[in-house]
C-alpha cells in the first residue's frame, strides 16, 4: 500500500469501517511507515479531543413540554403543515394555539413524570413561577378561560382573584391573547394572562407589589426560558416564555404601554 | 391517527429526543433555534409516521431533524452566527490552574474550528464523534453514500487537527 492510499483510508480505519482486507492492509502499512503511523496518532488524538470537549445535550424540560403539548393536540397528526420555523415572521396560527388550552390530557409518560419532579424543585418565588410556567405547557394546563378578547379575559378574573391584572390587546404586534387562568404561587391565587407568539407561549403573572421598589425591568434566565419582572400600577408582573429574550423584551415594552 | 399510533410514536421515536436536540444544537448553534427546529421536526415526524414501518427510529428522526436544520441554515446563510457556547468568551479566572486554562483554550480553539467547518463536514463530525453513529447510519441520516461519509469525515478531522495544531507536519 502506498502512503497516499493509506492517508485516504486512515480515518475510516480508525473507525473500524473498512472491509476486513483493507483494514488489514492499512494495519500492515502502519507497522512499516513512521509517517503514516504518526498521522494516525494525530487523527486519533483529534478524535479524542472532540469527544472530550463536546458533550451531548439533554432536551430542555420546556421543549419536552412543548412537544407533549403538540402531541396532545388532536390535529397534530393531520395538520396540513406544521408551524414551520421557516415562516417564523408570518402571522402565527393562533386558532391552533388557542386550541392547545382545550386539549384533553393524554396518557402520562416519562416526560410528564420529569416535569412533575421538577416542579417541586423551585423554592424561591422566581422558581415557583418558572415551575408554574413549565406546568402550564403541559396538556390542558395553559388556560382556564380561552378567549382572544381582552374584555372577556379581564372580567373573568373578578371574584377569582383579589386583584385585576392588565390585559392589553397586542394583536397588532403579533402577540396574541389566548386566555387566562389562576395559579397558586407562593401561597396565594395569582392571575395569569397568556399570550402566544408563533408556537411560543408567554405567561404573564401578576402579584401585589412587595416593599422592594425596583421599577426597572429585571430579567432572568432559567432552564432554557426567559423571565422578565417589572412593576406597574401597584402590581409586580412577571413575563415568562421560551421566546428569545429580545422578543420577550419587546413584548414587555408593549405590555407596559398597554 | 389513533391513540395506539400516538402511543407507538411516543415509545419508538421520543426516546431519541436528546439525540435530536444534540444534533440541532451543534448544527444551528443556538439554543432557542434548536428548540424550535426540534419541535418542528417532531411535528413533521408525526405526520410522516405512517410512512415509517420499522428500522432505525433514531436515524429516521435524526434525518428529519437534519433536514429541518439544513433548510433553515440555507435560508439563514448570510447572517453571521455567534460561536458555540463551548466556552472561550468567558474571562479567565486568575485562580485557574494552568492545566485548566490550557483545556479551556483548547476547547475554545476546537469550538471555533468546528464552527468554521462547512455544514456538510460539521454534521458528519457531530454524528460520528459526538453521537457515535456508524457510517451506514450517517449515510441514512445525511442522504449521501457511505463513501462520501468516509471522505467528508476524513477531511473534517484533518481540518480540526490542524486547527488544534496537531498537524502531522510538526510531528514529522
Amino acid at each position: 500500500m502506498r502512503c497516499a492510499e493509506c492517508t485516504e483510508l486512515l480515518s475510516a480505519y480508525m473507525d473500524d469501517e473498512l472491509m476486513r482486507d483493507e483494514q488489514q492492509a492499512v494495519r500492515d502499512h502502519l507497522a512499516t511507515c513512521a509517517d503514516c503511523a504518526s498521522e494516525e496518532k494525530t487523527l486519533a488524538l483529534t478524535s479524542r479531543r472532540i469527544k472530550e470537549n463536546f458533550m451531548r445535550h439533554s432536551t430542555p424540560d420546556v421543549l419536552k413540554a412543548r412537544i407533549r403539548n403538540a402531541l396532545a393536540q388532536d390535529d397534530a397528526f393531520t395538520l396540513a403543515e406544521p408551524t414551520s420555523i421557516a415562516s417564523r415572521r408570518v402571522w402565527p396560527r393562533w386558532p391552533a394555539l388557542a386550541a392547545a388550552g382545550l386539549v384533553v390530557a393524554v396518557a402520562s409518560s416519562t416526560i410528564t413524570a420529569t416535569l412533575v419532579q421538577r416542579s417541586v424543585a423551585g423554592s424561591t418565588l422566581a422558581g415557583a413561577i418558572a415551575d408554574s410556567h413549565i406546568r402550564s405547557l403541559m396538556p390542558g394546563h395553559l388556560t382556564d378561560v380561552v378567549s382572544t378578547n381582552q374584555h372577556q379575559v379581564k372580567p373573568w378574573f373578578n371574584g377569582r382573584v383579589d386583584l385585576s391584572p392588565a390585559v392589553p390587546n397586542l394583536d397588532s404586534a403579533g402577540f396574541l391573547l389566548t386566555g387566562g387562568r389562576v395559579d397558586y404561587i407562593d401561597g396565594r391565587a395569582v392571575p395569569v394572562v397568556t399570550y402566544a407568539r408563533r408556537q411560543h407561549v408567554i405567561n404573564v403573572y401578576a402579584r401585589p407589589s412587595d416593599a422592594r421598589s425596583n421599577s426597572a425591568a429585571d430579567a432572568h434566565e432559567r432552564n432554557g426560558f426567559h423571565m422578565i419582572e417589572w412593576q406597574s400600577g401597584g402590581l409586580d408582573y412577571w413575563a415568562v416564555s421560551d421566546l428569545n429574550s429580545a422578543e420577550l423584551e419587546q413584548f414587555v415594552a408593549l405590555f407596559k404601554r398597554g | 391517527m389513533s391513540q395506539r399510533d400516538i402511543d407507538r410514536f411516543e415509545r419508538v421515536v421520543l426516546p431519541h429526543l436528546d439525540d435530536a436536540y444534540t444534533l440541532a444544537r451543534y448544527l444551528v448553534r443556538d439554543e432557542h433555534d434548536a428548540q424550535d427546529l426540534v419541535q418542528d421536526a417532531v411535528l413533521r415526524a408525526i405526520r410522516y409516521f405512517d410512512g415509517y414501518r420499522e428500522g432505525d427510529a433514531r436515524a429516521w428522526l435524526l434525518a428529519i431533524v437534519r433536514n429541518c436544520c439544513m433548510t433553515w441554515l440555507r435560508r439563514q446563510s448570510g447572517t453571521k452566527k455567534v460561536s458555540f457556547d463551548a466556552g472561550g468568551l468567558s474571562v479567565a479566572d486568575p485562580r485557574e490552574t494552568d492545566a485548566r486554562a490550557i483545556q479551556r483554550s483548547e476547547r475554545a480553539a476546537l469550538a471555533r474550528a468546528l464552527d468554521a467547518l462547512p455544514d456538510e463536514f460539521r454534521e458528519v463530525i457531530v454524528l460520528r464523534e459526538i453521537q457515535e453513529l456508524s457510517y451506514k447510519e450517517i449515510s441514512d441520516v445525511v442522504g449521501v453514500p457511505v463513501g462520501t461519509v468516509m471522505s467528508r469525515l476524513a477531511r473534517g478531522r484533518k481540518r480540526l487537527a490542524s486547527a488544534l495544531g496537531l498537524d502531522a507536519k510538526e510531528a514529522s
